[in-house]
């Protein structure tokens, strides 16, 4: 039932989310490109202009140019000895022109060098005449040299041919119907590109995309199908009990599982890059026969080293997708339900197999740690023979992708010791009992399940929410009604129905409890002390995934409008509402049901990464994740969610007061001068009380810890009520 | 020598799609070398679920188990050295012949290379496998399948077997020759756990048995005490006039239960009982 009438509903929405959310690490590449020669195209072309123009501005990566004269020495060589006019006899031709063109890229320290070679449009005169020499001399060349063996280079020389193509279609047409000329007399410069890298090279960067994309799906059908068999298939033959009576230990069948299924994942696509290989070597051959201008001239042959940089990802990624398979497939009672497993499991590592084909996504230390993405990304720069990136991402990209696969082994493990899960019959569930179920066994607190499936419903909730409302206008009162809609119809909403309906007590299932007045304090403190640090993170956390242009015009749109509304109705709405709603919902509800079977790391994690998804834009989802991995420690020491609203609110109201401090005339106080300075974008906390703020924080966090650890801090078991009978008497007596 | 002992065993599951119940209840005995204990009971019993206990495949809620003197819970690997576990699904992997299949299973149990393939011959000819060695198990009768499982049970030599219902779903034939080595291994010295809902099986094998409905020993002892104690020598009926009494008081308590639970009063009642007040 779950699979056909839960499933459906809830992977979508969620899908949908991870995407949007990768969707946002777009990274604004920076491109050094020079340019040589004609100052007047450069200075009066508007192609300055149309880099800034906001339309432009959102949706190219910002560009870093360097001018070099037509007098200057780099112009000068660059006549003289690429020959950038016809007539020029000392221009050098072959390897040697090459190995020039490298060197100038290195000394001019740019991406790609654009050559002018007389292309006017001054400013006062009529561009071109129907004189034959003019129109002749407005089609030379314009000369672009690169390395498209670099991305980078790539990315500068796409940037370059949308520029050159926008300044015709837009400035010159503008241009010349200013000046009422005809439009078909001016014909755009065709543009001569001078790449140094070798055709195989540029090939090669073709397969580089797609093939670890096909690689990947492969290896994940490769490792999902065997997976199926050896846990599901076994389970249905009975031999799982066997094995599982036999001397070998759970880990040890898991592991020997595991590598039965990552051979078979690697066979399969090994299998299938070899019939590749074979057939494109094949195909390409044949198609490139005779013809030069053919739509597979981007394609050739697969080269051995690429075949080897995609046996290196293979082998990884192939253990990693097994020990995810391995674990998901063990839930499966039948091999028929294992099917409907594969689905989720390719829609969830979608996105991490699409965001390394994404144009200006890099290796960097930010996606080196994302999984799958950060090994796609490695392999793609050793093909493209940036060794020296790519070995000083190895070890980062290495320990997430063992730390991955030795993470989704524990947890494969964890399941073949589960007895409800190696021994659950086939789902005999009906609606009827379901409902029963839920109403006359309600337990004191909401199981794992339940409380999972809340914060999921929650997530499905504000993907839609926030969609329909991303399309109103944007001002203080859509903005705060969207924000109350949100918190309390479909944040605080869902929990509360679900405590009323799926427990027996609400008070106990939102964890609402009367904190000592030293822990709110301590809370209260803390927030203040670590909000510093927290600061620091955030600012690392958007250096390494910066958020693309469209989301951080958006939040600065936000922050002005906050600017220009009261203080107090701010931290109102924005402040105390979302931070008492997310409170009760995530280390109320979720971290009461994850408790069960004392599952403290399960309940602060899980939690914490409920909470930090529920923020619409990455960078606040890494950060909320983080403080919330905090908060759910706090919530579990001090055994109740009022401490942690109290940090939640202080931290939320310092945020937005200093989110919002660049549009207020905020006075700092003389004695706060040593903790707080003003800067451009507001007020801004010292060096100096980032270090003793941190060092307080430090030093509350340990005496917090000591004192909370005398209470007793775990409610009663849920399950083993469960276990002692089916209504047990104090169950009775609280009936709600 | 008692190498079975079982004291207080106790399973409870709480699964999330139903109510909690008891799987097995303060379920005790003991058997010895040379001797056929057998778990008698209808489906449901609980008796799969006991002898999972003792495979070290299930974990008891509470209670101990012995076998060679080895707990259970505490020393599972020794307690899986020294048995040989037989179910009732003929569990054989499809793609590999006889003789692959209780190899793989004597290397599993680490018997050593030279050991193992003189102890396969023997086994092979005692179980009268050696037409079909070379089989694969996708190919062979229910009867085959039973005798790899009992041959790959029987590799490593273990004191103690378990037989889960051996005989469902078997011809005549290949019953009669499964009794057979049932039999042969007593005589050899086995102590041998076998649960069954058959009488004739009991009468013919069982030294001593349990009879069990939902969870719960109804009695146990020898055939000849069980059949002074309830004065009858047709043992299915005294199988079934237990049981039938067993759920009729069963009926009363949960009738009782449905009584206080509408006063108020806390008390077992299952959902589904009929002919509430």
């Amino acid at each position: 039932m779950f699979t056909i009438c839960v499933l459906p509903l809830l992977l979508y929405p969620l899908t949908g989310l991870m995407m949007l959310q990768l969707a946002q690490v777009k990274t604004p590449q920076r491109i050094f490109i020079s340019v040589v020669g004609d100052s007047e195209w450069f200075q009066d072309s508007g192609a300055r202009e149309s880099i800034r123009s906001p339309d432009t501005a959102n949706q190219q990566p910002s560009i870093l140019w360097t001018h070099h004269a037509s007098d200057s020495p780099l112009a000068i060589e660059i006549d003289r000895k690429l020959g950038t006019h016809s007539s020029d006899s000392e221009s050098i031709q072959g390897e040697q022109r090459n190995r020039l063109i490298e060197d100038l890229l290195l000394r001019s320290q740019a991406d790609a060098i654009l050559v002018l070679r007389g292309q006017h449009i001054e400013g006062n005169q009529e561009p071109v005449s129907a004189d034959s020499e003019n129109a002749k001399a407005g089609n030379t060349p314009l000369l672009v040299l690169s390395n498209q063996r670099l991305e980078r280079s790539r990315t500068a020389v796409m940037q370059l041919q949308s520029l050159i193509h926008k300044w015709h279609h837009h400035y010159v047409r503008q241009h010349l119907e200013k000046k009422q000329i005809a439009q078909d007399l001016w014909q755009p410069p065709p543009i001569e590109h001078s790449d140094i890298a070798p055709v195989e090279v540029k090939q090669a960067v073709v397969w580089s995309r797609i093939l670890p994309l096909i690689l990947l799906v492969w290896a994940l059908t490769g490792a999902f199908y065997p997976a199926i068999d050896l846990c599901a298939g076994e389970k249905e033959r009975g031999t799982l009990e066997t094995l599982l009576s036999s001397p070998a230990t759970r880990k040890e069948i898991v592991w020997g599982k595991l590598l039965t299924i990552t051979c078979f994942s690697v066979m399969t696509a090994v299998l299938n890059l070899i019939s590749m290989v074979v057939t494109t070597g094949f195909v390409f051959r044949k198609a490139m026969d005779g013809t030069s201008d053919n739509p597979l001239s981007g394609f050739g042959p697969i080269s051995l080293d690429l075949i080897l940089w995609l046996m290196v990802l293979v082998i990884p990624m192939s253990a990693m997708f097994s020990a995810l398979a391995l674990a998901v497939a063990s839930l499966a009672r039948s091999s028929k339900e294992g099917q409907y497993y594969l689905m989720p499991l390719i829609l969830v590592g979608f996105p991490l197999v699409m965001l390394p084909v994404m144009p200006g996504i890099t290796l960097s230390s930010g996606t080196s740690i994302v999984p799958v993405t950060g090994a796609v990304l490695l392999s793609r720069a050793f093909m493209d023979g940036e060794y020296g990136t790519a070995l000083m991402y190895l070890p980062s990209v290495a320990c997430v992708t063992i730390l991955c696969c030795l993470l989704a082994t524990r947890w494969a493990v964890r399941q073949f010791e589960n007895e409800s899960v190696l021994f659950s019959d086939v789902d005999k569930g009906s609606m009827k009992g379901w409902v029963v179920r839920f109403w006359m066994h309600r337990t004191e607190y909401p199981t794992a399940t339940e409380s999972v499936l809340c914060g999921l419903s929650i997530l499905v909730a504000l993907f839609f929410g926030r969609l329909a409302m991303a399309s109103q206008e944007l001002n203080w009162g859509t903005f705060a009604t969207s924000t109350i809609v949100i918190q309390i119809g479909l944040m605080l909403g869902p929990a509360l129905i679900m405590a009323v309906m799926l427990t027996r007590s609400v008070p106990r299932s939102l964890r609402l409890t009367v904190p000592r007045f030293s822990e709110l304090l301590a809370c209260g403190l803390l927030a203040v002390y670590l909000h510093p640090t927290y600061v620091q993170f955030a600012a690392f956390i958007s250096h390494e995934y910066p958020l693309g242009p469209e989301t951080t015009q958006s939040l600065h749109q936000i922050d002005a409008i906050l600017g220009s509304v009261p203080l107090w109705s701010v931290l109102l709405v924005l402040a105390v509402l979302p931070a008492l709603c997310e409170e009760v919902v995530f280390r109320g509800f979720v971290f009461a049901g994850l408790l069960e079977n004392k599952g403290v790391l399960r309940a602060v994690i899980g939690s914490a990464v409920l909470f930090g998804l529920s923020h619409g834009v990455l960078q606040q989802t890494v950060c909320a994740t983080a403080t919330g991995l905090l908060l759910g420690w706090l919530a579990y020491r001090t055994a109740g969610i009022a401490c942690t609203c109290l940090f939640h609110v202080i931290h939320n109201s310092i945020s937005m007061t200093l989110a919002t401090s660049s549009s207020r005339s905020i006075e700092i106080p003389t004695w706060m001068n040593w903790a707080l300075s003003k800067t451009e974008s507001g007020v801004a906390y010292t060096d100096a009380w980032n270090t003793v703020s941190l060092i307080l924080a430090v030093t509350l966090f340990a005496a917090l810890a000591l004192q909370s650890g005398k209470r007793s801090i775990l409610p009663s078991n849920s399950l083993s009520e469960e276990i002692a009978g089916p209504v047990a008497p104090d169950i009775v007596i609280g009936t709600s | 020598m008692e190498l079975v002992q079982v004291k207080n065993l106790r399973k409870s599951y709480a699964d999330y799609q139903r109510d909690p119940f008891v799987a097995v209840e303060s379920l005790s005995f003991s058997a010895k070398a040379g001797e056929v204990f057998g778990l008698l009971g209808p489906n449901g019993a609980g008796k799969t679920t006991a002898l999972r206990i003792l495979a070290t495949v299930l974990q008891p809620t509470s209670g101990q188990a012995f076998i060679s003197n080895f707990d259970v819970v505490s020393q599972a690997e020794m307690v899986r050295c020294s048995i040989g576990f037989v179910s009732n699904n003929t569990a054989i992997y499809e793609r590999m012949t006889a003789w692959e299949m209780v190899e793989f299973f004597g290397r599993l149990y680490c018997v050593p290379i030279s050991r193992l393939r003189e102890r396969m011959e023997s086994l092979f000819v005692q179980l009268k496998m050696t037409d079909f060695r070379d089989c694969p198990g996708a190919r062979m009768s229910t009867g085959m399948k039973q005798k790899v499982s009992i041959a790959r049970a029987l590799i490593h030599d273990p004191p103690v077997l378990i037989f889960d219902e051996p005989t469902l779903g078997l011809d005549v034939l290949a019953t009669r020759a499964l009794h057979q080595i049932i039999i042969d291994l007593r005589d050899q010295g086995k102590c041998i756990l076998f649960s069954t809902h058959i009488m004739r099986e009991v009468e013919r094998l069982c030294d001593r048995v349990a009879i069990m409905n939902r969870g719960q020993v109804l009695d146990s002892g020898s055939l000849p005490e069980l059949s002074d104690r309830h004065k009858t020598s047709d043992f299915e009926e005294l199988f079934y006039q237990l049981i039938m009494a067993s759920e009729q008081s069963r009926s009363k308590a949960a009738t009782r239960g449905i009584w206080f639970e509408d006063l108020g009063v806390p008390g077992v009642a299952p959902m589904n009982t009929a002919g509430g007040m």
